[in-house]
């Protein structure tokens, strides 16, 4: 069942106020939940409207004609393509597809699942994609700081509930979770986590250190 | 002043024949907002024209993406304003996504678009609905857009309980709904 990201979050988003790494995360649940969409879509017309409500002010002529010989010489641009999916990636949106890098490949991590490490802006966030097996568990962990995960393949199911495809989570919701793919095709999510994560289980415990070393 | 269907024939006009004209045009009714909206969020005069420059300057290379059953003019100009912001915050050492990101997200796909709400004159109502809101919604909102804060941000600046900003935002964008869905087809 998919559940749009609260209205406040999408808010922060629309007006630009989000790190960058959370702001990715919103953008692939935007991409994928028609109704986030909507409401983000609603929040640009907004956005619109107070920039229309402005004042008309008269404007310096020297400002435009300095505009206008900077046009000189520059093209309008031929509309955008449309996206094509990259092979092997064909989960990402394209929002997202921009952000792995080329030549990126899934690295076996301790405890049981794959990742792929995102060179994101900003270092109060650390965003990586997670491929786990269908049926496995990743180690019960606990997050200190904020956490966004947006499932972008198959789907996983934690304490809180069930997520499939387009679903944003964010923590700490519960003190500990424990997500568990879907049977089927591997769950594969995009995880923007505020640094650092605890690990609670009693063989994440002797990661920690791993953890902390941002190793995994 | 500009109506939304003149706005959008004039950024078709830039994208049809690079017409310069219609540029002047644009420009001089959209410069002056994107800058006094800038000010209110706290920019210098000197950022805010840069800002705006850089903006009205996006909205000539990439007049050719806009479609007017997407999105109002108003809207999509916001939106690459908000980037130049966004990028300029990145030069001075806030990172940020890439504009190109941004107008994806705010450029939906096809087989949505018949549901689009940016498309046509909507904004009219959302001007409406803003003269309709409470203070205390309207500040909140403002707060958002202007400022560039968080709806976190906003609770600890006015001293407000968190789940009472919440409630604000909620209300004011169920208002928002209302009043973009009423006599939609």
């Amino acid at each position: 069942m998919s559940q749009p990201a609260p209205e406040e979050l999408l808010l922060d988003y629309a007006a630009g106020a989000l790190d960058p790494a959370p702001s990715l995360a919103l953008s692939l649940h935007v991409a994928l939940d028609p109704e986030a969409r909507r409401t983000v879509e609603r929040l640009g017309a907004l956005g619109g409207a107070l920039l229309e409500q402005e004042p008309d002010e008269a404007l310096d002529d020297a400002f435009l004609a300095d505009t206008l010989s900077r046009l000189d010489g520059l093209a309008v641009e031929p509309p955008a393509r449309p996206f094509v999916p990259r092979p092997g990636f064909e989960w990402a949106p394209a929002a997202l597809a921009r952000h792995i890098p080329a030549g990126a490949q899934w690295r076996s991590v301790l405890g049981g699942f794959e990742e792929i490490r995102l060179n994101v802006p900003g270092r109060h966030y650390r965003t990586s994609l997670l491929r786990l097996a269908p049926g496995h568990a990743l180690p019960e962990h606990r997050h200190v700081g904020e956490e966004f995960t947006v499932c972008l393949q198959g789907g996983y199911s934690d304490a809180t509930g069930r997520y499939g495809v387009g679903d944003l989570a964010i923590g700490p919701g519960t003190d500990r979770h424990e997500p568990v793919a879907d049977h089927g095709e591997p769950c594969i999510a995009l995880i923007v986590v505020e640094r650092p994560v605890v690990l609670t289980g009693p063989i994440g415990r002797f990661f920690n250190p791993l953890v902390r070393r941002g190793i995994i | 002043m500009l109506s939304p269907d003149e706005a959008a024939d004039l950024i078709e006009a830039i994208a049809a024949r690079q017409d310069k004209a219609a540029f002047a045009t644009l420009f001089r009714h959209y410069a002056p907002r994107v800058k006094a909206f800038l000010m209110r969020g706290g920019s210098d005069a000197e950022t805010a024209q840069e800002v705006a420059q850089e903006a009205l300057i996006m909205v000539w290379r990439k007049a050719a993406s806009f479609d007017r059953g997407k999105a109002a003019a108003s809207t999509w100009i916001y939106t690459i304003a908000r980037n130049k912001r966004i990028d300029l915050a990145r030069r001075t050492n806030r990172p940020a996504i890439d504009t190109e990101d941004w107008l994806t997200v705010f450029a939906p796909e096809a087989e949505d678009a018949d549901k689009s709400v940016l498309a046509g004159q909507t904004y009219r109502r959302v001007e409406e609905l803003l003269g309709s809101l409470s203070a205390d919604q309207l500040l909140v909102i403002r707060k958002a857009f202007f400022e560039d804060k968080t709806h976190t941000a906003i609770a600890e600046e006015l001293g407000l309980p968190l789940g009472t900003v919440k409630s604000r935002i909620r209300l004011a964008l169920g208002r928002l709904r209302e009043a973009l869905e009423k006599d939609e087809p």
